[in-house]
């Protein structure tokens, strides 16, 4: 009896001190307080009533995102299904240099063909500018990539005018110098020193046609060089116009005046 | 679809080198730029504020409510940039749902929310109290009941009540400066740490976004305090000015210092990307970054922070200066964010090519939009500044204590 009434001392006391404590905080804190346990239910009732219900299913994401991708409508699809119909160009292609270019990466999206071939008829490139977006010459493309530079090879004709796009001939090896540097190859062509041949003038490399800019051959560098034919006294052949190698064009390189691949006199 | 093709195509024409097949277009585009650009003001601005507040600066006085207010419009519209951008931005509350404590950018809601509703909200609140209350007694009708709500029934005007607000303010600012930090250096940490990106990966990244920041708050600061006090029909006060613009001016020496700090780094290291790197500077970048960003957004108005001091100059020239800098540095601080954002997508992960990025004018990612997302903080400043006025006229004499006793 004695101790129930102790504990019951106590425990007034206590509500008591407690009473006087609560009134000592700010009335500010209290207001933030409720505010705070306000929108923390809150969050946790929305998390409670809407996350979403596969959430969680295969990992950190809701498992029903991937049904929403997966009905995303196709567009793509893919070369097995061309084979049915067209397996003699998938048999040539399959062989070819073109072997691992998609049939839709040239024809575009076709599922819409493949589902009815008469409703939807998918284009064909033919016109010259396509093929040029893998093949123009472009520095960064890997070494041995095939590849021509588009103002000066066979222009304006339609690219499948040579080349079959489903099985791309592979043309000869570059073991001339015109596979790359082909416009100076037309220029010289038809110019005075036609029968010239580039090694005449230039010293190249056998690397120079694998890695052209790491073994660039060797450029003719002074008058004498030219006047090694066209000097007055210089042993070539008759047919050769000469000059006064010491008072032509002097004080400057030959090719100042003269483009050597096409040297004009007018 | 095809028209889509059609632009890729066009894209396609201007791509220098080689580049992978997913990196012709861009995907972050200008409202991501416009999204560090907004949240570097919100820091800037806090930033500023919080100076005045924990060193007792008497200049900045006139500042100090105004850029928390303003820290507050800005931040308002921070998140918009990013929902805009989302494919589907009405299930981006799920991310607050189910938070993911590992991913750097599933945690930005959450950082968000503790620097809006603990820092930001919190500071104000506590400052403007006093206010609220005198406020809430006086008005009439619905903005009567208006400032009731904002009081959250806490009022309290007796002196021990003030105190503690002031103590609260005061340690929330405390706490509010770290989270500052955080709040922009953490998007300097979302483009620091991706790592196959040499042009974003650098621990300074969250240093250099901090500092462009508080360069872009300051200078904003500026600006909106320019602004305000002309349309008030007020006088400049020259000693606050004065002082934004010293501050402006230590600012941006820190923050070329640093900046020029990583890309020297950048260059001793030469990592092997360094080559296409300095092709992008030199030709894509070079108008956005040497001369915006550096010449026009940094040096130029550093020269003219610096003749401020060192020569005597009229006021009316001073204030042409101050105004004139701060807004060559938004323009180049915009520049900046552009760089990152736009420049780290621009060349290749090949190392071998350069793409290239056209601004839409139209659409949910396009120019319009941004301008309007960069404008509507300004509407929100303005309503802002209708309910809560930040003018130091416009605070409140609370009646003493003894005279509350008698009533
Ligand atoms: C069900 C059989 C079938 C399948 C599968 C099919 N095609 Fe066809 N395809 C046809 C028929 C039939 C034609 C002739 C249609 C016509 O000329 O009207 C045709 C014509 C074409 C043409 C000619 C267009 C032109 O300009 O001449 C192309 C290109 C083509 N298909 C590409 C494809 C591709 C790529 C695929 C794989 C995605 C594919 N086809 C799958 C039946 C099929
Ligand atoms: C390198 C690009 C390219 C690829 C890859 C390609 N095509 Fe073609 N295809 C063309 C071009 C160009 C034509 C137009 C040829 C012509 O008119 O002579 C064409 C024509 C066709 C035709 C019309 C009939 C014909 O031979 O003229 C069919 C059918 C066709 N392609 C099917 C396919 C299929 C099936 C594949 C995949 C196995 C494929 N193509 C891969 C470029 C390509
Ligand atoms: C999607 C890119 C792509 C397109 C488009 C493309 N090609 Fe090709 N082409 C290739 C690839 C890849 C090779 C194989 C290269 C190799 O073997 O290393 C190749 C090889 C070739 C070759 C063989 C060259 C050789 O000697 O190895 C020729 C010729 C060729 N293509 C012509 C064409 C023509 C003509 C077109 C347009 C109808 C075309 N290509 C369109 C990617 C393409
Ligand atoms: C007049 C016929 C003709 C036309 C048109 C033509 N080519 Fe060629 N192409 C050739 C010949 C012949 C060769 C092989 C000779 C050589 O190596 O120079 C060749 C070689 C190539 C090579 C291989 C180069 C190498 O280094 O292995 C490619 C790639 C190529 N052509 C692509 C194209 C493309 C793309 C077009 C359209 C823009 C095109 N061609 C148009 C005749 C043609
Ligand atoms: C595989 C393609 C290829 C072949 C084959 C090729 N070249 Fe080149 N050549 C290049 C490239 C690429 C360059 C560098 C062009 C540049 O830097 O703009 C070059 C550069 C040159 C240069 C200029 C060097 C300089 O210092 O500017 C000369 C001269 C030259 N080649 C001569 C030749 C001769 C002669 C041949 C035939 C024996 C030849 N090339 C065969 C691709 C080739
Ligand atoms: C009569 C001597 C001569 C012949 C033959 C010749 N070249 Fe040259 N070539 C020169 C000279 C001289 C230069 C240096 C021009 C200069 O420096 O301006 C040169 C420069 C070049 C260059 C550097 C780029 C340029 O246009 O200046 C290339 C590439 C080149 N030649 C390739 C060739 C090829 C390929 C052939 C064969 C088709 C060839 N040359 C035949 C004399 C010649
Ligand atoms: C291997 C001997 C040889 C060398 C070396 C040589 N040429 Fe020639 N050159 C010729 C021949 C052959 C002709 C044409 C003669 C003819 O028209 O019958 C010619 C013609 C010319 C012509 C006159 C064109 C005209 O319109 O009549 C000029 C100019 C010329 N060369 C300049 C040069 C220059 C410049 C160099 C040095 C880069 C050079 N040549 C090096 C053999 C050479
Ligand atoms: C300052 C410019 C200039 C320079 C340098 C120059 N030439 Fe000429 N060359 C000309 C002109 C102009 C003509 C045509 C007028 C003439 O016949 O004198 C010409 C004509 C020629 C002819 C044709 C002569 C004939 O009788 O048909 C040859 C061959 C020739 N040059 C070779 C060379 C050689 C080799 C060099 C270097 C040693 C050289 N030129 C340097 C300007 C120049």
């Amino acid at each position: 009896m004695k101790y129930k009434g102790k504990l019951f001392r106590a425990s007034k006391e206590a509500t008591g001190d407690l009473n006087a404590k609560v009134g000592k905080i700010p009335q500010q804190l209290k207001s933030l307080f409720v505010l705070f346990l306000v929108l923390i239910s809150l969050f946790f009732l929305l998390r409670h009533f809407f996350t979403p219900d596969t959430f969680g299913k295969y990992g950190h994401y809701r498992a029903a995102a991937i049904d929403s991708i997966m009905s995303q409508p196709l567009r793509y699809a893919g070369a097995q299904l061309c084979m049915e119909c067209h397996d003699d160009i998938y048999a040539l292609k399959i062989e070819s240099y073109h072997r691992d270019v998609s049939c839709e990466g040239c024809h575009g999206p076709a599922i819409a063909h493949t589902e009815d071939p008469s409703e939807f008829v998918p284009p064909a490139p033919r016109e010259r500018g396509y093929c040029p977006l893998c093949h123009e010459y472009n520095p960064s493309r890997p070494t041995g990539f095939p590849q021509i530079d588009l103002t000066s090879h066979n222009p304006p004709k339609p690219c499948i005018d040579c080349h079959d796009p489903h099985d791309p001939k592979p043309p000869h090896t570059p073991e001339q110098c015109s596979a790359c540097h082909a416009e100076i190859y037309r220029t010289k062509a038809v110019s005075h020193h036609a029968p010239l041949l580039c090694t005449r003038c230039h010293e190249a490399p056998e690397a120079h046609k694998d890695q052209p800019r790491m073994h660039l051959p060797s450029k003719p560098t002074s008058r004498t060089f030219c006047g090694e034919c066209h000097a007055m006294e210089a042993d070539s052949p008759k047919d050769i116009p000469r000059i006064m190698m010491s008072d032509h064009g002097i004080g400057y390189v030959c090719w100042q005046c003269h483009y050597p691949h096409y040297p004009e006199v007018r | 679809m095809e028209d889509h093709f059609e632009e890729l195509l066009l894209n396609l024409k201007q791509v220098v080198g080689f580049i992978f097949p997913n990196e012709i277009e861009l995907h972050w585009g200008l409202l991501i730029v416009v999204y560090p650009y907004v949240t570097g003001l919100v820091a800037g601005a806090f930033i500023l504020a919080s100076l005045e507040r924990i060193f007792n600066i008497e200049e900045l006085k006139p500042t100090y409510r105004l850029s928390l207010i303003t820290a507050l419009a800005f931040l308002f519209v921070a998140p918009l940039p990013l929902l805009s951008h989302l494919g589907h931005p009405e299930l981006s509350f799920e991310i607050f749902l189910t938070p993911h404590l590992q991913s750097a950018m599933a945690m930005f809601g959450f950082v968000y929310i503790w620097y809006l509703m603990v820092v930001l909200l919190l500071e104000i609140w506590f400052d403007y109290r006093k206010d609220l209350v005198v406020w809430s007694r006086n008005e009439t009708g619905l903005k009567k009941y208006m400032y009731k709500i904002l009081t959250l029934g806490a009022t309290d005007l007796s002196d021990r009540a003030l105190r503690f607000d002031k103590k609260a303010g005061k340690f929330i600012t405390i706490i509010g400066i770290p989270s500052a930090f955080i709040l922009h250096g953490y998007v300097g940490f979302i483009f620091g740490s991706v790592k196959a990106n040499p042009w974003w990966s650098s621990v300074l990244m969250p240093i250099v976004f901090l500092f462009s920041a508080i360069v872009s708050g300051i200078a904003i600061m500026i600006l909106i305090y320019g602004f305000t006090t002309l349309i008030r029909w007020k006088k400049f006060q020259m000693g606050c000015l004065d002082k934004l613009g010293s501050y402006l001016m230590y600012a941006i020496i820190l923050d070329l210092s640093l900046e020029l700090l990583d890309f020297i780094h950048r260059l001793y290291e030469s990592e092997e990307s360094i080559k296409i790197i300095s092709q992008m500077v030199s030709s894509r970048l070079f108008l956005s970054l040497v001369i915006i960003q550096l010449i026009l957004g940094s040096i130029l108005p550093l020269v003219g922070l610096v003749l401020v001091r060192v020569r005597p100059l009229p006021d009316e020239l001073r204030r042409l200066i101050y105004f004139g800098s701060a807004i060559l540095v938004q323009v180049g601080i915009f520049s900046t964010r552009w760089n990152v954002v736009v420049g780290g997508q621009l060349f290749s992960k090949s190392f071998r090519g350069l793409t290239i990025y056209k601004v839409q004018v139209l659409g949910i990612e396009g120019l319009l939009m941004s301008i309007g997302l960069l404008l509507l903080p300004f509407v929100i400043l303005w309503a802002l500044i209708k309910i809560i006025p930040p003018w130091p006229e416009a605070e409140t004499v609370v009646p003493s204590a003894a005279a509350e006793r008698k009533e």
